[in-house]
This record gives structure tokens, sequence and C-alpha cells, in this order.
């Protein structure tokens, strides 16, 4: 053999320096948001918990972005008591013992005034404990899960300082039910990620659509690691459904599409938020039947929607896709306007004015229940989301009736 | 169910060609493969952004950078810790974490996509998944031109390599250089793969991670003495997996799949090809 030792040994050092560098310049563009705040030591800070890294980056850097762009919003009004607004971020990876131990960094070494985050249901039902036991304002913008609230109910002296103003899965099934009632469809397949919260939409939806005549009529939940699209769209279609639902808001959702296109271009489809709400994204799908999906709020929908968008893809070089960033937004431009409505940032102060006011943001009037829930639905005064149907060229808003 | 079981198989055994080939000639466990297939799905997004939208016309770009970046990490890092049997498997997914940090640090956490295009319509209505097709047809080509060149004259080092490294060196072949090479080639198998298939789902810095272990499987139970026996396996595991979804429940199929592996492992650590009795 041919080896040369001396020569090769030397290689590998300079490899990992190279990369070292690389990571490091790189680095430099990516905590720009952890650097605002260290830049204003005095300003009124709010942690901020998203997943980073990991399979959930691409939600989580939404949800970063969002909220920074609400906190640029609150700072351009003058701030808080005078005092700018910045957030402290925590990348909670989408693991449970990182949120919660990012929770507590930024509470008690950061001393933000309030939490929020944080992604994952179960990420969220962990940070909620530490809210609670710190008795911290924890504002919880797209975490789903119906024990969030449950909790608030059953203790309400504990978790009193936690407030979601993202739609609870109930909420969400409810807004899906009327969807399919306008749309006058009689059965559909319901596809999903095999996740706890999947299940529960699938099944609150079922309970809330068959009193109306509208039943399953395949429902399947893939495997996150190797999810057997094939398989599962043939099936899909094989069922001849009206429409199918695909409770997947991440990436996973938009190769079941072009699955499904491929097995069965004529079916429509509607897509319960995330990354179908990517435009770059749905361009690249076949639009040959209707593309739906869900959002908290959209272009168009009111002058504060159109607004936000148009500031977001300015700022951000694309727009968002309404639900992993308009909720966030949202959550913070609740927080602020509380802050101001109190006078404090105090935790004892704060709360009283959460439960009884009500707070603007993009997607409407947040009002919060004994749960403390937005009131979304279908119901007078709720929040009413949208769903848009992609076309060539864009968006066009079809629900609710306008 | 057949027939997709036939386009995922031949997703599976695109892929496992090239781990084939890593394992057999340069013997060491690649776990830096899925990574290369991530980097010609980015080629073909890159492409696509500036007009070229057939991942056909992305392939060799994607393979030709493959190739490059193949050799350098062969070179730098591969040939002289091979001697090291652990430090390799975690030297490769090493660079697969900072390469999918590198993407998606270049192209951002959101998933990408590249325009699908119309489904085939065939006689009589019928409906052809394009990319099913295009991957099992991909898979047939790559793996029988391998077999080409394992079994003609060109292969021939490769053949002795992998038979004895001491009798190849003895008869003057570079074997070092001849197996950066390979493992540059292998590389580049798995972005042309990548490339190839982009189009039919997101494109995302993790992309690559289930069909590492989908290829891994495949070559490890196959063995990597048989392109034939790879090819035949992956196809088999593409009906059975859709066979468990269907019958069982989607969730069902990979753990049934992986279950499957693991019993014919532990009836043969060997792989297939010893079970036929060609393979001791």
């Amino acid at each position: 053999m041919t080896v040369q030792k001396g020569t090769f040994h030397r290689h590998p050092f300079s490899l990992i320096g190279s990369a070292a560098l690389f990571l490091y310049l790189f680095s430099l563009a990516s905590f720009t948001a952890t650097a605002v705040a260290e830049a204003h030591p005095d300003a009124l800070k709010i942690g901020v918990l998203a997943p980073l890294s990991g399979p959930y980056a691409a939600g989580g850097t939404s949800f970063v972005q969002a909220a920074t762009l609400a906190v640029e919003q609150a700072n351009a009004e003058g701030g808080v008591f005078g005092q700018r607004v910045t957030i402290v971020v925590g990348d909670t990876q989408g693991r449970v013992d990182v949120a919660k131990s990012e929770a507590l960094r930024l509470v008690s070494r950061e001393k933000v005034s309030a939490l929020v985050g944080a992604y994952l249901s179960e990420e969220t039902v962990g940070v909620m404990e530490v809210a609670a036991s710190q008795r911290t304002v924890l504002i919880v913008p797209v975490a789903a899960t119906a024990e969030i609230t449950d909790k608030v109910r059953r203790d309400y002296a504990r978790y009193r300082s936690v407030f979601r103003v993202g739609y609870s899965l109930p909420q969400w099934a409810d807004m899906i039910a009327a969807f399919l009632s306008d749309r006058k469809v009689r059965r559909y397949a319901f596809v999903g990620a095999g996740i706890r919260w999947n299940r529960e939409l699938g099944e609150t939806l079922e309970r809330l659509v068959v009193p109306r005549g509208i039943a399953p009529a395949y429902t399947a939940y893939y495997s996150p690691g190797n999810p057997a699209f094939d398989t599962v769209a043939v099936a899909a279609a094989a069922s001849s459904p009206d429409i199918v639902i695909l409770a997947d808001p991440g990436r996973n959702s938009v190769s079941f599409l072009k699955r499904l296109r491929e097995v069965a271009p004529a079916l429509p489809a509607l897509s319960i938020g995330g990354a179908l709400g990517d435009a770059r994204l749905a361009a690249s799908i076949p639009l040959s039947a209707p593309v739906y999906v869900q959002a908290a709020a959209w272009r168009g929908v009111s002058p504060a929607a159109t607004s936000y968008v148009d500031l977001y893809e300015h700022r951000f070089g694309a727009a968002p896709v309404g639900y992993s960033d308009t909720l966030p937004h949202d959550a913070v431009a609740v927080l602020v306007a509380a802050w101001r409505k109190a006078g404090s940032a105090a935790t004892q102060a704060v709360v009283p004015v959460l439960e009884r006011g009500a707070f603007e943001g993009v997607a409407g009037m947040y009002r919060f229940d004994a749960e403390h829930q937005a009131h979304w639905g279908t119901g007078p005064g709720a929040l009413r989301g949208t769903i848009v149907r992609w076309e060539h060229g864009g968006a066009r808003i079809v629900f609710p009736p306008r | 169910m057949l027939l997709d079981g036939l386009f995922a198989g031949g997703t599976y055994a695109l892929m496992a060609a090239g781990m084939a080939l890593i394992l057999g000639v340069v013997k060491v466990i690649n776990l830096s493969h899925g990574a290369f297939f991530t980097l010609g799905a980015y080629v073909a997004y890159a492409l696509a952004e500036r007009g070229i939208e057939t991942p056909i016309a992305a392939a060799p770009l994607a393979a030709v950078i493959a190739f490059a970046f193949g050799v350098f990490l062969g070179k730098s890092f591969v040939n002289p810790v091979r001697s090291h049997p652990f430090a390799l498997p975690v030297g490769t997914l090493a660079c697969a974490l900072l390469f999918e940090q590198a993407a998606q640090m270049v192209w951002g956490p959101h998933p990408l996509s590249i325009e699908a295009g119309k489904p085939w319509i065939g006689p009589g209505g019928l409906v052809v998944r394009r990319w099913g097709v295009i991957a099992f047809f991909s898979s047939a080509a790559l793996l029988g031109g391998l077999k080409w060149v394992l079994s003609a004259r060109p292969g021939l080092p490769l053949r002795l390599i992998a038979e004895d490294e001491e009798i190849a060196g003895s008869l003057g072949m570079d074997v070092e250089t001849i197996r950066y090479l390979t493992f540059g080639g292998a590389c580049a198998m798995a972005a042309a793969a990548g490339a190839l298939l982009s189009p039919s789902g997101a494109v995302t810095p993790t992309m690559g991670r289930a069909p590492l272990l989908l290829s891994l499987v495949v070559v490890i139970v196959a063995g990597m003495d048989s392109v034939a026996a790879i090819f035949l396996l992956s196809i088999g595991l593409g009906i059975f997996g859709n066979a468990c979804a269907w019958f069982l429940s989607p969730q069902w199929s990979y753990v049934a799949l992986l279950s499957a592996v693991c019993l014919l492992l532990a009836v043969r650590p060997a792989g297939i090809v010893a079970l036929a009795g060609r393979r001791d």
C-alpha cells in the first residue's frame, strides 16, 4: 500500500479548522436577536422560547422573526413606560427538557419580565411549570393542546399567569368543521403525522362533523421518520373523499401533497396551516385541484393584517405563512398592550388586565375566557381566522365568506 | 401497492448503490452519505431558481460538486482515519451535521420546493407517478452501470481492493488514490440521486437522514458484493413497507420494516447473499 501518513495526518486539522471558522462566521449573523437585548441592559425584556435548531427550526425562525417585528413596532411607538422593549431568545431545540431549562435561564438569569412560547405542545406544557413556579406571565402563541387550558381551569391559583392567544384544538376543529360545511363536503380524508396533537385534532374534528352529516372516509397518521406517503396518498384517494385534510404544518405536508397530486390530480386538499402557507412552496404544487390553507390572518383580511404582511415581507424578504409567525407577533403585541394598560410589567398587575381587557392584534381583537384562552371560532366576537385558496399568481381568501 | 413498493424501493436503491461502493472498497460506514443526497437536492433547487427546472440537468452538476467534496473528504479525513473503526462513523456523522448546519445557514431552515410538474396521464386516463418512475429507472440504470463497471476491466482495481488491499498494493495499484476517488464517486451518486428526486418532496437540510438509514440497512442486509441483491432487496423492502402501511397502518410500516431487518440479521448476520450460499 502507498500510505503517506505524514501528508494525510495534517489534513484533518485543516478540515476541522476550516469548518470551525465557517461556522463561526455564520454564527455571527445568527445571534443578532440576542445581541439586541445585550445592547440595552435596562430595557424591558421578553423571553422568547422557540426551536431555532433541530427539526422544527423553520417554524421557530419565523416565530422569532415575528416577535422581533412586534417588538420593533412597540419601540417605534415609544416603547413601554418610556423604556425600550427587547427580546431574549431561548433555543428550545424542540425538546421539553431544553425548553424548561431555557425558560428558567431567561427568567432567573436574563431577568425577563414575561415569556412568549414555546412552539410544541409538549415543550409548552413544560414551560408552564417554570412560569407557574417563577410567577412569570407566559403567553402561548401556537401550542394547541387542550392540556394548557385544562391546567389553568383545574389549578387557577398555580397557572393564573398563563394565557394562550393561539387557537386550542377544539377551536381549530370548529373552524375546520365550519369550512367543510361551507364547501358542502360530505366525506373527508384526514392525514397527519402520528403525534399527539394531530390525533387529538382528528378525533375532535370527527366528533364535531359527524352530527353535521360529514363523515371521515379515511384517517391515517404516518411516522415522521419514514412517512410512507405513497401508500397513504393512494389509500386516501381510493377512499373517494371530497377533500383531503393535511394535519401537518411541517415540511411533510409539501411532500405529501406532491404525492397526492401524482395519484389524484383532481382531489382538493386543505392544509391546517404552516409550510403550505409559504407562497414559494405553494408555487411548486400543481394546482390541478384546489389547495386551501388555514391561517390566523392573511393579507387583505383587515388593514392591520395587510400592514403586518407588508412589513414582514419587507423586513424578512418573504411573506409570512399566517400561523407560526402571526400568532407569536400577536402574543408580543398583546403582552406589550397589557403592560401599557397595567402601567407595570409586574405579574400581579398584568394578569388582571389580561383577564379583563381586549387587545388588538393582526388576527383581530383578543379577549381571554376563564381558562385564559383567546376566543377563536365561529361565534360572535370570536377571532375567526381565515382560509385561502392558492391560485396562479397568489392566494385568494375563500373563508369565512365575505 | 406493488407499484408503489417498486417506486419506493427504487429510491432506497439509488442511495444504497453509492453506500455499497464505499463499504465494499473503502470499507467504512459513511454517515455523511445522506448529506450528499441533500447537497444534490439543493443544487437542483439553486438551478431551478435560475430557470433550469429539470433535475436531469441538475444531476450531472450535483455529481461533479459532490465528487469534488467527496474526494476532499476522502483524501483529507477518511483515508487517514479509516484504520480507527470508531473514529470514522463519528467523524462522518459530524461532517453530515456540519453540512446540515451550513445548509441551514445558507438556504435557511424553511423547507424549499421545486415545481413537481404535472402528472403523467397514460392511456385511459391512467395517472402515472412521474417521480416514482424516474426513481425506479434511475436506480435500475445506476445499479446496472455499477454492475457493468465492476464486472468489466475498469472495475478490476475496485474488485481487487475490495477483496485484498495488500495484494492490490503489491501489484502497483495506488490503493489510497483509488479509495478516495471511489469515495468521491459514491458521493457523486448520492448527490445525483438527491437532484433527481428533489422535485418529489420538500428540500430541507435534514432530508438526507431517512434515505441514509434505509440505504445503510439495505447494504448491510444485502451485503455489498452483489449489486443485484441490493436492487432486489431495496424493491423487496419497498413493497414490504408499503404492504405494512396498507394492511396495518402507515405508522407501522417503518417499525415493521426495521423489525424484519433485525430478524433477518439475527438469522444471517452476513446478509441475504450468504443466505443463498454465495457468501460466507
